[in-house]
């Protein structure tokens, strides 16, 4: 009988990286970290040994002429993931650069080799080897020889029964032809975009043999803690059928909080609605948010906002910042203008799990947008729809609001075009009437629902949102200027 | 003292040659066992870069040592070294080097950390325990 081999699965210690790779790093795998200068290779390199290494497992990491080592050893140390203790028991740092120097590429591999053998380590790191092939450019040896170097390397690397990583800088993966990438069973490709004055930090597993890594590019951020990644969300297909029949299902509703709203949308929101709160400027979108938030706080349901209104320090509003004193709403740190969705979407996560939520408020979609790096704008309808596939997908009721400005011309329910990710639609607005501004609210749209189609009026008093009369009587209502219609 | 307290010091401390006569042979062969071991971690230009440095600093107060060659080889400045010491005193002698050794494992210190730099010269030297003075001494 023939058996399968099983390769073991290293979990890479990175946050996030081991779903991207499909699971970890295989173990005797040859990989390759490669990108431009700058992009975290070294990093990246570093993290995954100090997580691995341990006396019965050691590692060695070869430094050649990118960096100097003690530039690498002084810089590497600020990050929480750098353990002293680890150095020359489990890890060790061997310079090759004499060896370089002289020219001569046996001569390194023979280093390399007998410092493997002396060692017997569990993972080698080769770091960079681009510099490799640049000293050997300088020196006029021929580029087949360097070919050669980079291949042998690499076969050397297979046979030591060890996973092994080749960390070397290169511009795109495209633009590179050389043999590695095709020796290589694991290619980890690390990017900087530069998109309008915000950069992103960005990789992508190019190749992964044996395991179904995560395709595309996946964003991540160097803090002092380390890497970590943010995998991108990916619409599961058995995620969209079953929320679905969930959807379908649709008899459980949620009470939003607000006197007389659960009638408007035929008895609450259903579980696992997205919806969609659509008005101008001070319309009372984040009371009515808030209202839902303090309503399922009531009934034991905690719940998580992103605010990128305010600031958090400076929180929406009193209600709301009791709230969250009394641990029933989490908030969602929303740091910087660089932020990429799926960041956004794993701190939800996170945070949902941890608070076992069953409600998040995204106030609002326009400050959601703006906090985004620019890069992320540009496609922030499908990231959206992806986002609130996943949340949906985990059983969350999810209320957005949307800041747009009252067009008295046509009826539009999102800047962005995203009214068709929501299950729900409320729209607030202005109208006039008799020399006042007042409000009114619509509910729009409850998929699956029956709803009510009235257009009513409401006021924001101290103590919430009071919705009013139906203006059954007037006409015109959407132009702004209502008329009271023929009686 | 400025920060003579530091067990990095105290281990330099400790390894003062115990025979008068052969300071600089001594001397040497500290240098040599450390450099292969920050070599090795560090590469040839690292070592050369903070040991020229250290020769620097410690001219201010030693200056008969020799200002360093351009040579690229440790062992040459190393055995440029072990000439002036050989013209000094055992005394003076012994005082310059380990006023070198301490000026070039601050430097080193100040770049990677005491932590690294101690476990670094630990692997070139031996255990503390080894070389320690008789103060705390459990292996006579």
């Amino acid at each position: 009988m023939t058996k399968k081999v099983i390769i073991r699965s290293l979990p890479s210690g990175v946050p996030g990286l081991d779903n991207l790779l499909g699971g970890g790093l295989p173990e005797f795998s040859f990989n390759l970290i490669a990108g431009t200068p700058g992009s975290g290779k070294t990093t990246l390199a570093h993290q995954i040994m100090f997580s691995l290494a341990k006396p019965d497992y050691r590692a060695l990491f070869f430094t050649v002429l990118g960096e100097p080592a003690l530039k690498m050893l002084r810089y590497q140390q600020q990050f929480a993931f750098f353990d002293h203790d680890k150095i020359n028991e489990s890890i060790r740092f061997v310079n090759l650069a004499t060896e370089l120097l002289e020219g001569d590429f046996d001569r390194v591999l023979a280093r390399i080799a007998a410092e493997v053998k002396a060692y017997a380590p569990s993972l080698v790191f080769v770091d960079s080897f681009r510099s490799v092939v640049q000293s050997v450019k300088r020196e006029d040896q021929s580029v087949s020889d360097l070919q050669r170097f980079v291949q042998q390397l690499g076969q050397q690397m297979t046979s030591w029964q060890a996973t092994t990583f080749l960390i070397g800088e290169y511009l795109a993966p495209e633009q590179e032809s050389s043999p590695v990438f095709t020796v290589a069973d694991g290619i980890l490709w690390l990017s900087q975009n530069m998109h309008r004055n915000s950069m992103v930090r960005k990789m992508q597993v190019v190749k992964m043999r044996g395991q179904a890594q995560a395709p595309g590019l996946h964003t991540f951020r160097i803090s002092d803690a380390g890497i970590q990644v943010f995998p991108r969300a990916i619409v599961q297909q058995s995620e969209a059928v079953t929320s679905a029949t969930q959807q379908t299902a649709g008899t459980k509703r949620v009470p939003m909080g607000t006197p007389g709203l659960d009638e408007m949308l035929g008895g609450g929101l259903p579980v696992g609605y997205s919806l969609l709160l659509v008005g101008p400027s001070g319309s009372g979108k984040t009371i009515l948010a808030t209202d839902f938030l303090a309503e399922g706080a009531r009934r034991g349901e905690p719940g998580v906002i992103a605010a990128f209104e305010k600031s958090p320090s400076q929180l929406l509003n009193n209600k709301l910042s009791e709230l969250v004193k009394t641990g029933q709403v989490g908030v969602i740190n929303t740091r910087a203008l660089d932020l990429s969705i799926d960041e956004t979407l794993h701190d939800l996560i996170e945070m949902i799990t941890r608070m076992q939520a069953k409600r998040v408020v995204i106030d609002s979609l326009s400050g959601f947008e703006l906090a985004l790096a620019p890069e992320f704008s540009e496609d922030f309808r499908g990231s959206l729809y992806r986002m609130v596939a996943e949340l949906t997908a985990m059983g969350m009721t999810i209320l957005m609001t949307s800041e747009l400005e009252d067009r008295y011309t046509d009826l539009r329910f999102s800047p962005f075009g995203s009214a068709f990710l929501a299950d729900a639609i409320i729209v607030q607005r202005y109208v006039e009437i008799a020399g006042q501004f007042k409000r009114a609210l619509s509910v729009v749209k409850v998929r699956g629902s029956e709803h009510s189609k009235d257009i009513r009026l409401f006021e924001i008093t101290d103590k919430g949102i009071v919705i009013g009369e139906t203006m059954s009587e007037y006409a015109g209502i959407l132009s702004g200027r209502p008329t009271l219609g023929p009686d | 003292m400025k920060t003579s307290d530091l067990p990095r010091h105290q281990i330099i401390e400790s390894l003062k040659a115990p025979h008068t006569e052969n300071v600089a042979d001594a001397a040497i062969n500290l240098w040599e066992q450390m450099a292969t071991q920050i070599i090795s971690i560090v590469g040839i230009g690292g070592f050369n870069s903070l040991y020229a440095r250290s020769v620097f600093l410690a001219q201010s107060t030693f200056p008969w040592l020799a200002a360093a060659l351009q040579s690229p080889q440790p062992d040459q400045r190393l055995a440029e070294l072990k000439t002036c010491l050989e013209g000094q005193t055992p005394a003076h002698a012994s005082a310059a080097n380990i006023l070198l050794l301490i000026t070039f494992t601050d430097i080193l210190a100040a770049l990677i950390g005491e932590q690294l730099t101690v476990s670094m010269l630990r692997s070139a030297w031996g255990n503390d325990a080894k070389y320690s003075t008789s103060k705390e001494s459990k292996h006579d």
